[in-house]
C-alpha cells in the first residue's frame, strides 16, 4: 500500500499558504506605483475588470488542476497529456530562477532590520568625510537613505562589468533567510500548515497598524488626494489596460506550479471555486489597502520633504538680508521674495541660484517602485516619524513575512515534483531534498550579494519570468479545454466536488482568457524587439543618481538563456515523448 | 571683558569682535584666534548656554562629532541570536523526524495504519465525518462490509 499524500489539516490551512503566497511585495511596492502612473482613482476600473475576467478564471482553473491531480505540476500536466509534461518542467524552472532571487530581498529585509535596533537609525544620518569636517560626498550628492542603500548595504558597482567580491554581510543575511525558508518547508505540509499562519495574518496586522499612524501623520492627506484624483483620459490608454492585467496575472503567481501544488494537497472534495474567489478578492483588497497606506506615507513624506525645503530657503533669505528671525514664514515667502528682488536686485541675484524652487507637486509626482520604494523612500519617511525604531521594525517584519509566504509557495512548486517522483523520494527523504534544494539555490544566489549582484538581480525580475508565464498559463488552458477537453474536465470536477461548473467559467477558459494572454504576450514581444537594445539604471556614486546603460553582451546571453531555459522544455519534452513513443511502438511491432 | 571690544552690531544677534593682547597693546591676527576658537570651542558655545547649531563662527567650520561606533556592531548581535534560534529549530525537528522514521520502521503495519489516520486528520463536511478513504486508492469500502458478511458462502 503506497504511502497516504500528506494533506492540510484543514481548508483554512489551504486558504492561507494561497493567501500568503498571493499576496507578496508586489502587492506593497508595484501596485501603488501602477496606480500613481495611470490615473489614480481610475485604474481600479481596468484592475477590477481583468480580475473578474482574467484573474479569478485562471485562478480557479489552476487550483482545479491541482486538486484533481492530485500530483504537482509535472506530473499534473503528464496525466493531462503525455505530451504536455514539458509545460510542468518549464514551470519548475521558472521556479527554480524566482526562489534563487527573490530569497535576496529577504536577506535585504533581514539587514534592514537589525539595522532597526539602533538610534538614531543608521540611514538617517550620513557619515562624516575624512577630515570630520563635513558630510561624506556621496551622501550629500545622493540623500543619506540612498547612500545607505547603495553603498552601505549594496555595496554597489559603477556598472554590471565590474563584479567586485561576494559582501559577507549580505551573504550571512542570505544564508540565514534560506535557513528560516528550509525551517518552514522541512517537514512539508505539516511545518508550511502552520507557518501560514503567521505569514498570511501578520502582514495585515502591521497594515492596519500603519493605516492608522499614516493616516494621522501630517500631510498624509496630500498624498491620498493625490492618488485618488482620477486621470480620465488615462482610462483610454491602452498601456493602463496592459499594465492591469500583467498585474493580476503576476499578482496572483500563476503558472509557476505553486497553486497546483498547494492544492494537490487538498481534499478532492474541496470546495475550489469558492477558494479561488476568496483568494483573488483578498489579494486584490490586499493591493487597494496597501496603496493607501503607501500613500498617506509619501504625502507624509513630501509634505516633510517641501517644509523643509522652505525653511532652507527661509534660512538662507533670513541670513543673506540679516532679516528679523520669525519675520518670514511659508505663507508670507512670495510676497517678501517680490519685495526683496525689487528692493535688492543685486544682492537678490547673487542669492537666487542657491534657492531651490519647493513644490509639493514635484515632491508627490516621484513615482517609485520595486526595491527602491521599499528601501529608498518608505526609510525615508519612516526615519522622520516618531519613534521611528518602532515603526521600522514593523515594518522590515511585514516585508519579510510576506517575503517568506512567497518563497513558500516557491519552494513547494519546486519539491512537490521531485517528492512525487518515485525514483528521488526513495532514495532520500522529504527533508534531504528540502535541504539540497535550499543549499543549491543558496550557492547560485550567492552571486546577487557580489558588487554587481543587484544588476544581476534586476535581470531576474525582469525577463526570467514575465515571457514564460505567459507562454506556459496559454499552454495550460489550451490543454486543459482542447487537449483534455473541457467536458471531460467538468464532469471530473462535477465527480470530484459534487458541484456543476458555472457556464461562466466555461466561457472564460474557453474564450476570454487565452485571447486576453495571446494579446499580452503579443504586446510583450514587439514591446521587446521595437526597444531594442535593452538598459539596465547603473547607480553613478559621483552624481548621486541612476544612469542608464546598455547591457553588454554577456548579459544579453543570460537573458536569452533565462527565457529560453523555461520556454524551450515545453516543446522539446513534447519532441521528446513523440520520439520515445515511436521507438516503443518500433519496439512492439515486429512482436505483434 | 575688557581686552574684547565689540563693533558693527547688528540687529540679529551677530557680532564682529577682535582680542587684544593687554601686554602688547594690538590686535591678534586672525588665524590664532581662529585655531584657538576651534579648539575651544566647547567651552565658549558652553559659556552663551548654546550650541555648534546656534552660534556660528563665520568661517571656521565646526568639527563634528562622528556617530557612536560600539565595538560589536549591533546589527551582528541580533543576527547571532536570530541564527542560533533558527540553527536549533532545524536540528530540533530534523532530529524528530528521524527519531520518527525510526519509530516507524520498527512496527511498520499496525503504526503505518495509525501514522496515516494522525496524518490525514478526520475533516468534517457538513458536520458528517468523512474517512479518507479515497485516499487509501479504492480499498474495501468499510459501509459494505456488513452486507458481504451476511452472504453465505457457497
Amino acid at each position: 500500500m503506497e504511502k497516504a499524500r500528506p494533506l492540510w489539516a484543514n481548508p483554512l490551512q489551504f486558504v492561507f499558504a494561497c493567501i500568503s503566497y498571493a499576496v507578496g511585495l508586489g502587492n506593497v511596492w508595484r501596485f501603488p506605483y501602477l496606480c500613481q502612473m495611470y490615473g489614480g482613482g481610475d485604474f481600479l476600473v481596468p484592475y477590477v475588470i481583468m480580475l473578474i475576467v482574467e484573474g479569478m478564471p485562471l485562478l480557479y482553473l489552476e487550483l482545479a488542476v491541482g486538486q484533481r491531480m492530485r500530483q504537482g505540476s509535472i506530473g499534473a500536466w503528464r496525466t493531462i497529456s503525455p505530451y504536455l509534461g514539458g509545460v510542468g518542467l518549464a514551470s519548475v524552472v521558472v521556479s527554480f530562477f524566482l526562489s534563487t532571487y527573490y530569497n535576496i530581498i529577504n536577506a535585504w529585509a533581514f539587514w534592514y532590520l537589525f539595522h532597526s535596533f539602533q538610534d538614531p537609525l543608521p540611514w538617517s544620518v550620513c557619515p562624516l568625510n575624512g577630515n570630520r569636517t563635513g558630510y561624506n560626498e556621496e551622501c550629500e550628492t545622493a540623500s543619506s537613505t540612498q547612500y545607505f542603500w547603495y553603498r552601505k548595504t549594496l555595496n554597489i558597482a559603477p556598472s554590471i562589468q565590474d563584479s567586485g567580491g561576494v559582501q559577507w554581510e549580505q551573504a550571512l543575511c542570505l544564508i540565514l533567510a534560506w535557513l528560516v525558508v528550509y525551517l518552514c518547508i522541512l517537514r512539508g505540509t505539516e511545518s508550511t500548515g502552520k507557518v501560514v499562519y503567521f505569514t498570511a495574518l501578520l502582514p495585515y496586522c502591521v497594515l492596519v497598524i500603519y493605516l492608522v499612524r499614516g493616516l494621522t501623520l501630517h500631510g498624509a492627506t496630500n498624498g491620498l488626494a493625490y492618488m485618488f484624483t482620477p486621470k480620465l483620459e488615462q482610462l483610454a490608454n491602452p498601456k493602463a489596460w496592459i499594465n492591469a492585467a500583467t498585474q493580476i496575472f503576476f499578482s496572483l503567481g500563476l503558472g509557476f506550479g505553486s497553486l497546483i501544488a498547494f492544492a494537490s494537497y487538498n481534499q478532492p472534495s474541496t470546495n475550489c471555486q469558492k477558494h479561488a474567489i476568496i483568494v483573488s478578492l483578498v489579494n486584490s483588497s490586499t493591493s487597494i489597502f496597501a496603496s493607501i497606506v503607501t500613500f498617506s506615507i509619501y504625502g507624509f513624506k513630501a509634505t516633510f520633504n517641501y517644509e523643509s525645503c522652505l525653511n532652507k530657503v527661509i534660512l538662507l533669505l533670513t541670513n543673506s538680508f540679516d532679516l528679523e528671525d520669525g519675520f518670514l514664514t511659508a505663507s508670507n515667502l512670495e510676497q517678501v521674495k517680490g519685495y526683496l528682488a525689487s528692493a535688492f536686485p543685486s544682492r537678490y541675484s547673487e542669492v537666487l541660484p542657491q534657492m531651490k524652487n519647493c513644490s509639493l507637486e514635484s515632491e508627490l509626482a516621484t513615482a517609485v517602485q520595486g526595491t527602491g520604494l521599499s528601501f529608498i523612500v518608505y526609510t525615508e519617511a519612516i526615519k522622520n516619524m516618531a519613534a521611528s525604531q518602532l515603526w521600522s521594525v514593523l515594518y522590515f517584519f511585514m516585508l519579510l513575512m510576506l517575503g517568506i509566504g512567497s518563497m513558500l509557495g516557491n519552494t513547494a512548486a519546486i519539491l512537490t515534483p521531485l517528492t512525487d517522483s518515485k525514483l528521488i523520494s526513495s532514495h532520500l527523504p522529504k527533508e534531504a531534498i528540502s535541504g539540497l534544494v535550499c543549499l543549491v539555490n543558496c550557492a547560485i544566489g550567492l552571486v546577487f550579494t557580489t558588487e554587481a549582484g543587484n544588476y544581476w538581480f534586476d535581470i531576474f525580475n525582469d525577463y526570467a519570468a514575465t515571457l514564460p508565464l505567459l507562454l506556459i498559463v496559454l499552454v495550460e488552458i489550451i490543454a486543459v479545454c482542447y487537449v483534455f477537453g473541457l467536458r471531460r474536465f467538468e464532469s471530473d470536477l462535477k465527480a470530484m466536488t459534487g458541484r456543476t461548473l458555472n457556464w461562466y467559467w466555461k466561457a472564460m477558459w474557453a474564450g476570454v482568457s487565452p485571447l486576453l494572454i495571446i494579446s499580452l504576450f503579443v504586446f510583450y514581444l514587439s514591446d521587446y524587439i521595437l526597444t531594442g537594445t535593452l538598459q539596465y539604471q547603473a547607480w553613478d556614486a559621483s552624481q548621486g543618481q541612476l544612469v542608464t546603460k546598455d547591457y553588454p553582451l554577456y548579459a544579453l546571453a543570460v537573458i536569452g538563456l533565462l527565457v529560453a531555459a523555461s520556454t524551450m522544455c515545453i516543446p522539446l519534452v513534447a519532441l521528446g515523448t513523440f520520439i520515445v513513443r515511436c521507438l516503443k511502438r518500433g519496439d512492439t511491432a515486429p512482436m505483434a | 571683558i575688557s581686552h574684547v571690544l565689540v563693533c558693527n552690531v547688528t540687529q540679529r544677534v551677530s557680532f564682529w569682535f577682535v582680542v587684544t593682547d593687554p601686554s602688547k597693546n594690538h590686535t591678534l591676527p586672525a588665524v590664532e584666534v581662529q585655531s584657538a576658537i576651534r579648539m575651544n570651542r566647547n567651552r565658549i558655545n558652553s559659556a552663551f548656554f548654546l550650541n555648534d547649531q546656534t552660534l556660528e563662527f563665520l568661517k571656521i567650520p565646526s568639527t563634528l562629532a562622528p556617530p557612536s561606533d560600539p565595538s560589536v556592531p549591533i546589527w551582528i548581535i541580533i543576527f547571532g541570536v536570530i541564527f542560533c534560534i533558527v540553527i536549533v529549530a532545524v536540528m530540533l525537528l530534523i532530529l524528530s523526524g528521524i527519531r520518527q522514521r525510526r519509530r516507524m520502521s520498527k512496527g511498520p503495519t499496525e503504526v503505518d495504519d495509525s501514522e496515516d489516520k494522525c496524518e490525514n486528520t478526520i475533516t468534517i463536511e457538513n458536520g458528517i465525518p468523512c474517512d479518507p478513504l479515497d485516499t487509501k486508492g479504492g480499498h474495501i469500502n468499510d459501509a459494505f462490509l456488513t452486507e458481504d458478511e451476511r452472504l453465505t458462502p457457497l
